[in-house]
């Protein structure tokens, strides 16, 4: 510590082990970017913008908007579902309590996405739980397809991206003091109305976050699709895969990638900026 | 006011405290906290009927089971410890490999990110929020495109070089995967230390070197120990990138049971599954412990 | 600059015996000089101490003694060898930081122990040693402790006991005493004093506080700025301050304007005062007044006015007990005056006063 200068280049080695680990990942990050504009399928050759092109086919564009639709219903399932756990949480007082629902929250999340695909068939295939239930009160004569289609893959989706949607919308209400609702209370509002007047409003900042978080990762799966849509839910993650292979349409699998961020990016400016507009609409009302 | 007969009848006063139960308050709360019930319901359901049929009876996946028994565990433990004669194909190889490639995982991340901590901390904030957000791109990261990106840079490589990575192949993406939580649990136990710590061992004869081993490495413990599991939590039971990088010399648990399963779900998997589940939620306890509702795990 | 005499000054350095001097230590943090041009010399088992408000740069000034800071400019000299280049870590002083920094993880004892276990001392040795440092500052049965279950002046004494473990060539204190409530301060600060004189070390202690240090020090160091105002024994300070600064902050002063009217005449509030000042006439001057220094007398109509007094009124008055505490309006200014001899007994609040100043007791500066 005698000099700055030591200091400084001292702090600088330490930081390098670090990002010689990340370097992989940078490196990735250029590789397939410039894969993607590859003139060949198998290797980087050249330059063009065919893969790019080649996206444009029906097949693929189908699966943007699979993949789009799942994406934003799962978000708005998992936004709705996650207010309420949000609530919940913080209005626990017991320490243990907490411990057990975080656990229950979390699991999904950590939990090997394979194991989980298990569960839900148990749950929801054919011979599963909730066939069973309803089979036995005769809601129905015959079990109901909940699972290998679109459905089970939404129940998937939400499932694995709750815990993204919680702790942000944890940490939003956790801001907001029990006053407020106490305030309102005392002014002569029903809870539902000071829920929509006061809770909704100071939690939306938690809400656009957690949006935007679970409709990134929804976009983006490939496993739960994979294990719980059969053969037949394909979404862009799920696509790019058979590309890889069996396809070994290496490039387009690339292209593929970064259309699938950009495609992500695009539609979360978008709803961002939407929002914003909206709320500027109602501020100047 | 006591002799006049009261014109109105007493009226639920709006100001009524909030703990006040009253008919409106009601149906909010039934709704909300049934729509927690199913948020946590389905977070809690697969592994729930998984725990409960790995102890069933029979062979069938028929809910409720109709009896118990644990004969199924034991078919797991043949399954994973008994015959190894399969070669590379067996449970137990794949086992080995997902403990070695975790190894390496938790071993690697945290040996870089202390001292990547460190240098953050003490430079006072400036580079802090650059480093969060460099170290954070892995998450935010489609993990497909992700798992994209390192197959075809590990092909390319063993195209051009003739290089083999073998478990390498894992360990490098599942680095990569954990480098950012592994990160924030360092940076906040680094955090904690004071810098006058360092300074008073220091004026009591210690050199830099010697000031960070004896004082600030033993004071950030819990949270090495905690990026330490996290780490291996997250290597252990990754499944997309690893479904993209593995090979027929290297795969880990979670593939070796894909491929099981591919054709038909039984019982001795969801024992094994089960067992995973224990050892999971066990680690996951410990940095509970560990971190002792400091910082989230996020 | 003090306000003894220049060649004084070099007769006592001559004979002094240097331990730590400071030449022209100057620190610059981008555009800001945190010091400018600092000159000290500290002898051997002096007790000096830093003082300054807030942003003065004494803590600064420490560090760099210390080296964890290094100066932009000037040199930094222990027994005539410079230093400035030497790793904090090789100096072989014992600080105490403000924050105490007692480490978490370890016992009072391996805290205390620590400096000893990296010169490689026994453990048998450092054991007894901690044993003697303990009763030393008075805490002889904590020695396995962990440090959280210390109480402030425990922990206070225990950081004292860590830095003199081995014996150091220096003893620096950053406002040690700051964390601590009132009572301990004042038992502390005799403690700390009690304890500098049995070990003999040369001490360096930096604080905001001006009665801590006219408590502990052989002499006072008023910094202001980054730059020293006054070095000198703590009556000397308080008794001559080199400026109005210095005046104001060892201890309420009432601090006037005045003018010179010539050789040692100094009009102040409409009266002329014969005061001891080299100034040329025309100079405007502050003339600085301790409130127990101020004298008054009722005024007689009749009487003609004494000199050196200024006439006024006696605006608020309190009975304290041991002291009575006044506030005296002369024209515009408001003079605060306290003490508890006959004339403050028969004070009344209204009367009209004749505020007597003594030249022996005052001092004017250049405004």
């Amino acid at each position: 510590m005698s000099t700055l200068n030591s200091g400084r280049l001292r702090l600088a080695l330490l930081a390098l082990p670090a990002v010689v680990l990340l370097l992989p990942f940078l490196l990735a990050v250029v590789f397939v970017l410039r894969f993607s504009f590859s003139a060949d399928t198998q290797s980087i050759d050249g330059f063009s913008l065919e893969r790019y092109l080649g996206l444009l086919d029906p097949f693929f564009l189908r699966s943007v908007v699979l993949t789009l639709k799942l994406a934003a219903l799962s978000t708005v399932i998992c936004l709705v579902l996650a207010v309420p756990v949000a609530m919940l949480m913080a209005a626990i007082t017991q320490p243990i309590w907490r411990r057990v629902v975080t656990s229950l929250i979390l699991l999904p999340m950590i939990l090997n996405l394979l194991i989980q695909s298990y569960g839900w068939i148990m749950v929801l295939g054919p011979n599963g739980i909730i066939n069973g239930v309803l089979l036995k009160l005769g809601v129905l004569d015959r079990p109901v397809q909940l699972l290998f289609n679109e459905i089970g893959v939404l129940v998937g989706l939400v499932q694995t991206a709750l815990p993204l949607a919680v702790f942000p919308i944890l940490g939003s209400m956790r801001a907001i003091s029990a006053q407020y609702l106490e305030a309102s209370a005392s002014l002569g509002a029903a809870p539902w109305r000071s829920f929509r007047d006061i809770t909704l409003p100071l939690l939306k900042p938690g809400l656009i976050g957690a949006a935007s978080i679970v409709f990134a990762f929804n976009a983006s799966a490939f496993a739960v699709p994979l294990l719980l849509g059969g053969r037949r839910v394909q979404t862009m993650g799920v696509a790019i895969r058979d590309m890889i292979s069996p396809m070994f349409d290496w490039a387009g699998a690339a292209a593929a990638g970064v259309a699938l961020i950009a495609i992500t990016l695009a539609t979360l400016m978008a709803a961002t900026w939407l929002s914003t507009r909206t709320t500027q609409w109602q501020g100047a009302r | 006011m006591a002799t006049a007969t009261s014109i109105t009848t007493p009226v639920a006063s709006p100001a009524a405290s909030p703990a006040t139960p009253r008919a409106g308050r009601g149906s909010f709360g039934w709704v909300m906290g049934t729509l927690a019930g199913l948020g946590l319901l389905i977070a809690a359901l697969p592994v729930v009927i998984i725990l409960i049929m790995s102890f069933s009876g029979g062979t069938n996946l028929d809910f409720p089971p109709q009896s118990l028994s644990l004969r199924w565990y034991g078919a797991a433990f043949d399954v994973l410890f008994g015959d190894k004669s399969e070669g590379t194909m067996s449970a137990f190889s794949a086992m080995t490999s997902s403990l070695i490639v975790g190894l390496i995982t938790m071993l690697a991340s945290v040996s870089v990110c202390v001292p990547l901590s460190y240098a953050v901390v003490r430079s006072h904030g400036r580079w802090r929020h650059l480093a969060e957000l460099l170290f954070t791109l892995p998450i935010v990261f489609p993990l497909v495109v992700l798992g994209v990106a390192y197959l075809l840079m590990t092909e390319a490589l063993s195209r051009e070089t003739g290089v083999d990575l073998g478990l390498l192949r894992l360990a490098i993406p599942h680095i990569t995967l954990a480098l950012p939580f592994v990160l924030r649990n360092c940076l906040s136990a680094m955090s904690g230390v004071g810098v006058d710590l360092e300074e008073a061992a220091m004026s009591l004869g210690a050199s830099p070197l010697r000031a960070i081993l004896h004082v600030v490495v033993p004071l950030m413990k819990p949270g090495i120990m905690a990026g330490l599991i996290f780490a291996f939590i997250i290597s252990f039971n990754e499944f997309t990138v690893t479904f993209f990088m593995y090979t027929i010399d290297v795969r880990t648990l979670p593939i070796w049971m894909y491929s099981r399963t591919v054709s038909s779900l039984d019982p001795t998997t969801l024992a094994i599954s089960t067992l995973i589940i224990a050892l999971d939620v066990a680690l996951i306890a410990w940095v509970d412990k560990l971190v002792a509702g400091k910082g989230s795990l996020f | 600059m003090s306000a003894a005499p220049k060649n004084l000054i070099n007769e006592r350095l001559l004979h002094m015996d240097k331990h730590l001097e400071l030449r022209g230590v100057s620190k610059r943090f981008g555009t800001a000089n945190v010091l400018s041009d600092v000159d000290l010399t500290i002898a051997r088992g002096e007790f000096v101490c830093l003082l300054g408000p807030s942003g003065c740069g004494k803590t600064t000034l420490l560090r760099i003694i210390s080296g964890f800071e290094s100066a932009s400019s000037g040199q930094l000299l222990l027994d005539g060898q410079e230093i400035s280049h030497v790793a904090p870590h090789l100096r072989g002083f014992g600080m105490v930081f403000q924050s105490l920094a007692l480490f978490p993880h370890m016992t009072v004892a391996e805290n205390i122990a620590y400096g000893m276990k990296l010169k490689g001392v026994a453990a048998a040795q450092r054991a007894s040693r901690v044993e003697e440092l303990l009763h030393m500052v008075q805490l002889p049965a904590i020695a396995d402790r962990p440090v959280s279950a210390l109480s402030g002046g425990q922990r206070q004494r225990v950081a004292i006991a860590r830095a003199l473990a081995v014996p150091p060539k220096l003893f620096l204190l950053d406002e040690p005493l700051s964390a601590l409530d009132a009572q301990l301060r004042d038992s502390m600060q005799i403690e700390l004093r009690q304890l500098q004189q049995q070990f003999g070390v040369t001490t360096v202690v930096v604080t905001h506080d001006q009665h801590e240090a006219m408590m502990l020090s052989d002499r006072l160091v008023v910094l202001k700025g980054g730059r020293v105002q006054q070095c000198d024994t703590p009556s000397q300070v308080y008794r001559k301050p080199a400026n109005a600064f210095v005046a104001e902050f060892l201890g309420a002063a009432n601090l006037l304007p005045g003018m010179v009217r010539g050789p040692g005449v100094i009009e102040v509030l409409g009266s002329a005062l014969a005061l001891p000042t080299n100034l040329p006439a025309g100079s405007a001057v502050t003339l600085a007044v301790r409130s127990e220094d101020l004298r008054f007398e009722p005024t007689h109509a009749d009487a003609p006015a004494r000199p050196n007094s200024i006439s006024g009124e006696i605006d608020f008055l309190r009975d304290l007990g041991a002291k009575s505490e006044l506030i005296l309006r002369c024209g515009d200014e408001r003079l605060r005056c306290h003490g508890g001899d006959a004339q403050f007994q028969s004070a009344r609040c209204g009367q009209r006063v004749n505020v007597l100043i003594d030249a022996e007791r005052c001092s004017v500066f250049a405004a």
